[in-house]
């Protein structure tokens, strides 16, 4: 008994690193979508939490580092998904599920409502592209700006209110009030070098601007798009 | 010599010096395509390949152990050049089809989302960008027989953006809208702009002060790159008809006095910088020059499209000194390093040659260009024209202008660093061989 128990436990973290080890890596190859196979780099690797991490890079789409989400490593078998798809604005959740042999993974894609076989070969160690973090701000830009822009002919007010938060990213209440008032969700507040950067990607809005210390403003750009117009956000009063 | 005159004439030198040589389009400002050290005479292996999201038509440079390079997934990449590993990118909003610039801690370059950037060369974040009047590819109607032939058509085949040059405190490029830009290279202001009387995608080189840079209007231009007044302008060929032999999309090299350029009027010309006049002209038939030459110990070496031979033509003459049948198009701009000419080809194909004879010493092929899907190339890696250009209605010609790519096509411009040849492929990759 004393034999067998000595056994299971050397088996356990032989187990777990045979799991780490069999996904883990770059993961080359094709969706096969019927007449448009696609082809596909995923990378696949624990970071120092052993958590996973994952990107993919799809070069016929123009799409480097997507993140992945939701994987899970058991044994030969890898589920992953794309929280966006293929999309770089809206969620188009796509998965996948597949079965690990050697060097070979194969499994189904799904996407759309709809599922093609896909097939990829361990081509080397795993690149991982992290998506950016939001950052703290400089103290001196914290609380509320005022500001407006002018779109389509119709005067738009915009009220931005940055805060920063112990031991944490700073976050970002960015609201937009023309004929109606739309609260935009800041997925992504970075502040380095002096450049404060604010995406709203569910809109595909950004703003960027700088602090100008003389005038006391931040002067800036929203961006829509391919739209992008001057804003210089004021403190209020 | 007084102290203050010499301190003034130091200032000016270093005022006027150029960024160090690969850390710029075509090796350094007067764009020769020469790079210093050794090119491999055999090939060894893969070093690394860096997969980006889209093709890689920009070229990559180098500085301070750093690549730097464009996508067409629109981002700008910082690279380690001995591992390969991603150091920063920066998204923009357009194809990245041009190849940066590297000095004075900044990277400058300009995207097909019509703004030009200055990006921290350590961490790529923005210190300034510039907005252009929006950017376009060279267009006409009837364009190279396409039909309907009223039709205003996009030419598919005007895949670079304008390069930067950085001198004097300034940078400069060409745009779509026409212009070249002068922007002090610190903040960003406009300093003079150009207007030419088209798109200008070639890269501008900087030489004794002057600016030289052709157009799709179908004129070489010399310009004062202090002030921006035109010193004077050459008039390459026109075609009325299809508009498919005309414009200045290969970049000039500037050398011993004398402006070195191909143009898709299928010559190669050698013009004097001081007054514009044409010294000699190669003609290649009707063979687009859109590769830009590399100049080296007295010769010119440069590379035609559909005819696809390699030339090396004496520079003083333009007499023929070698000629060498290729395999597919080559818009990539050779390379000259030690003994060694390494050129991309439309097949996925990097060749290196011999400089003296032409001869072929080895040559990399992409796993695209193996693996040759839906045969766009032949078994002897020609392109395969009766399966690619089916039509020339509506979107055809531009779809097989897209296929070609699949193989990888290579139109960048290979640099060598240390015996480590880097360049970029249509199949998204910047490679390094050695």
């Amino acid at each position: 008994m004393r034999w067998l128990i000595l056994a299971a436990l050397c088996g356990i973290p032989v187990a777990l690193c045979s799991a780490a080890e069999v996904a883990s890596g770059r993961w080359q190859g094709t969706i096969e979508i019927p007449g448009n196979a696609l082809d596909v780099i995923v990378d696949l690797a624990q970071d120092t939490s052993a958590a996973w991490v994952g990107s993919v890079i799809a070069p016929a789409l123009a799409l480097k580092g997507a993140p992945l989400s939701e994987i899970a490593v058991d044994a030969s078998s890898v589920t992953f998904a794309m929280q966006r798809g293929f999309s770089r604005t809206v969620d188009d959740e796509a998965q996948f599920t597949a079965h690990v042999a050697g060097d070979a993974m194969t499994g189904t894609f799904r996407q759309g409502g709809q599922s093609a076989p896909f097939a990829l070969r361990k081509t080397g160690p795993a690149f991982v592209e992290l998506p950016p973090h939001s950052t703290a701000v400089a103290k001196e830009i914290e609380g509320r700006w005022i500001g407006e822009y002018e779109l389509g002919g119709y005067r738009r007010h915009v009220i931005l209110t940055l805060s920063n938060h112990a031991n944490a990213a700073a976050t970002a209440e960015f609201v937009v009030v023309g004929k109606r008032t739309t609260n935009l969700p800041v997925d992504l507040l970075t502040q380095e070098e002096g450049l404060l950067r604010i995406e709203s990607s569910e809109f595909g809005i950004n703003f960027e601007g700088r602090l100008r210390k003389e005038s006391a403003d931040i002067k800036g750009t929203f961006e829509q798009g391919a739209v992008e117009l001057p804003l210089l956000l004021r403190r209020p009063g | 010599m007084k102290t203050s005159t010499l301190f003034a004439a130091v200032l000016l030198a270093f005022a006027f010096e150029p960024c160090p040589a690969q850390s710029m389009f075509r090796g350094d400002a007067a764009h020769s395509g020469t790079y210093t050290g050794k090119s491999p005479r055999q090939f060894h292996r893969i070093v690394w390949k860096f997969q980006t999201g889209s093709r890689v038509v920009s070229s990559p440079v180098w500085s301070d152990g750093l690549l730097y390079f464009g996508s067409d997934d629109g981002n700008v990449y910082a690279v380690d050049a001995a591992s390969g590993r991603q150091r920063w990118k920066h998204a923009t909003g357009g194809p990245v089809a041009a190849s940066p610039a590297v000095a004075g801690g900044t990277v400058y370059v300009g995207s097909y989302d019509g703004k030009f950037y200055a990006l921290n060369a350590r961490t790529g974040v923005t210190k300034w960008k510039f907005a252009t009047a929006g950017e376009r590819r060279f267009e006409a109607k009837g364009l190279h027989g396409m039909q309907p032939a009223a039709q205003t058509i996009a030419d598919p085949y005007d895949v670079f953006l304008s390069s930067p040059v950085v001198g004097a405190n300034a940078v400069y490029f060409g745009s779509g809208d026409g212009n070249v830009y002068a922007l002090d290279s610190a903040s960003g202001e406009l300093r003079w702009k150009f207007h030419t009387g088209d798109v200008v995608h070639a890269s501008p080189a900087l030489a004794n002060g002057v600016l030289y840079v052709g157009s799709w209007d179908s004129y070489l231009y010399a310009i004062d790159a202090a002030n921006g007044q035109e010193k004077w302008r050459y008039h390459g060929g026109e075609d009325a008809a299809i508009h498919n032999q005309v414009g200045f999309q290969s970049s000039p090299a500037v050398v011993d006095g004398v402006v070195y350029s191909g143009c898709r009027d299928s010559n190669l010309y050698a013009i004097d910088a001081a007054t514009g006049r044409e010294k000699w002209r190669f003609g290649t038939g009707l063979s687009w020059v859109v590769s830009s030459p590399a100049v080296a110990q007295g010769k010119v070496f440069f590379a035609t499209s559909d005819s696809s031979l390699y030339h090396v033509v004496d520079a003083a003459t333009g007499k023929p000194v070698v000629q060498q049948q290729g395999k597919a198009f080559v818009f990539s701009s050779p390379a000259v390093a030690g003994d060694v000419v390494l050129v991309g080809v439309l097949n996925g194909t990097l060749e290196a040659r011999d400089l003296a004879s032409g001869d072929l010493l080895w040559d990399f092929q992409t796993d695209a260009s193996r693996r040759n899907a839906g045969w766009v190339l032949t078994s002897e890696r020609k392109f395969n024209s009766p399966l690619l250009f089916r039509s020339n209605w509506r979107e055809a010609p531009l779809i097989a202008a897209n296929r070609q790519d699949s193989v990888g096509s290579i139109y960048s411009s290979p640099l060598v660093i240390d015996g480590v040849v880097y360049f970029g492929s249509a199949d998204g990759n910047v490679y390094a061989l050695d």
